[in-house]
């Protein structure tokens, strides 16, 4: 009798009938082949539900939460800045765009960013910059870019590291949060020696995790949304993570 | 329908893994669960009082999934195919981890073999509830099952010690 892959995945799957069952199970036990194949289909089954099954153990994110519980509406912080519009090229970028984006953003930094980030008139421990209107990160948050690995973050550090990853032309990312009173979230990508930030919004959720999906799933939607749009392939994992350090960043 | 909302706290991992299997990454999968709760609040209705609720639910994230598909279109299918035409970067340290392999492979299958997968292999339902949630006949379920399962041997290859 001869068993078809269907019909060895449905073994597989607890779904043959006793007698199918029976029959599969006797020539099993003379055929080492045919035993090696049903291995094979178990073995399948169960690597794909290993893949996924870490999502069951990732803290839920707010917003399903309270969709499902029916918590009052408009919750979320949504007052975000999102850097529109950002250049195709960087090398095409017109200069006379970025004297209009320099307007804008000093018209919306202002009154939403600058206050909370400057505490002090001396602003030299800003973590982010505006220079040529483009939005650079500075002290703390830059060196945190640089240094710190998401796989090891000092507790209580003023920056917490959430995703890396590649843009597809190889430039590297990464998600951040400055903890603070009024915590911010963004992401910034490398850029020569300093970090260009692609994006910011205020309101960081709580830290859920540590992996880099859960660190995902915790960052507000425009922020998730950046990294969506830019991401290539998988976020680095901490080997990829601290090979990328050791380069500098560099592509 | 406090008794639905806290139901569905409780299944809400489970939505969400099955959502991860169908969409393109973790945050459409979100948002797909999130349109499935709202979805499921406005109809709750329609849930008949012995139909399993997981199931149910899972119709719904497939059609929140089907009409997201849609909307998307053409850009979208173009942007999902450069999106898995890349590679996942960093060749230089060895294979990636085998979570993420079998992702990568999950990702590169058709949308009802996908949702096949995600339905039998992922969530551990019954063919039958399965071809259900799919509105197909079980034939049609495992035959896409089948397929669904050589495409994934081909792309995965022989694992040693599995």
């Amino acid at each position: 009798m001869t068993f078809s892959e269907e019909t060895l995945g449905a073994y597989a799957d607890g779904e043959l009938d006793a007698a199918t069952r029976a029959a599969l199970e006797a020539a099993m036990s003379a055929d080492p082949r045919l035993a090696e194949r049903v291995a094979r289909q178990r073995a399948l089954r169960a690597r794909v539900q290993d893949a996924f099954a870490p999502v069951l153990a990732e803290p839920l994110p707010e917003r399903l939460l309270a969709s499902a519980r029916g918590a009052a509406a408009g919750q979320r912080p949504d007052n975000v800045i999102r850097l529109e519009p950002r250049p195709r090229a960087r090398w095409s970028w017109p200069q006379w765009s970025a004297i209009a984006a320099s307007l804008v953003l000093g018209a919306l930094l202002g009154p939403l960013l600058l206050g909370p980030l400057l505490p002090g008139p001396p602003a030299g421990n800003a973590p982010v910059d505006t220079r040529a209107g483009r939005m650079l990160a500075s002290g703390v948050l830059s060196r945190a870019l640089s240094d710190q690995l998401a796989s090891a973050q000092p507790p209580g550090a003023p920056v917490q590291i959430g995703v890396s990853f590649r843009e597809r032309n190889g430039t590297y990312c990464r998600t951040f949060i400055v903890q603070g009173a009024s915590p911010l979230a963004g992401l910034a990508c490398r850029e020569q020696s300093a970090w260009r930030v692609e994006a910011l919004a205020r309101g960081a959720p709580a830290p859920g995790g540590t992996a880099y999906r859960q660190a995902a799933s915790a960052l507000p939607r425009a922020v998730a949304g950046t990294l969506d749009e830019l991401i290539a392939g998988e976020p680095l994992d901490a080997a990829g993570e601290a090979a990328a350090r050791e380069r500098g960043w560099h592509p | 329908m406090g008794e639905l909302r806290t139901e569905l706290v409780e299944l809400l991992p489970r939505l969400r893994r099955f959502a991860r299997v169908l969409a393109r990454n973790p945050h459409d999968a979100d948002d797909l669960v999130q349109t499935a709760i709202e979805r499921a609040l406005a109809h709750a209705r329609q849930l008949r009082a012995d139909a399993p609720l997981a199931g149910w639910l899972f119709g719904i994230v497939r059609h929140a999934w089907i009409d997201e598909q849609r909307s998307r279109g053409r850009r979208g299918r173009l942007f999902a195919a450069a999106e898995a035409a890349d590679e996942v970067a960093d060749p230089a340290h060895g294979a990636p981890l085998d979570a993420i392999a079998v992702q990568d492979a999950v990702a590169r299958l058709p949308d009802e073999q996908r949702l096949a997968v995600a339905l039998v292999l992922v969530e551990g339902l019954s063919y039958k509830e399965a071809a259900h949630i799919m509105e197909v006949p079980i034939g049609t379920l495992t035959s896409r099952l089948a397929r669904a399962r050589d495409a994934l041997q081909a792309l995965l290859g022989e694992r040693d010690g599995a």
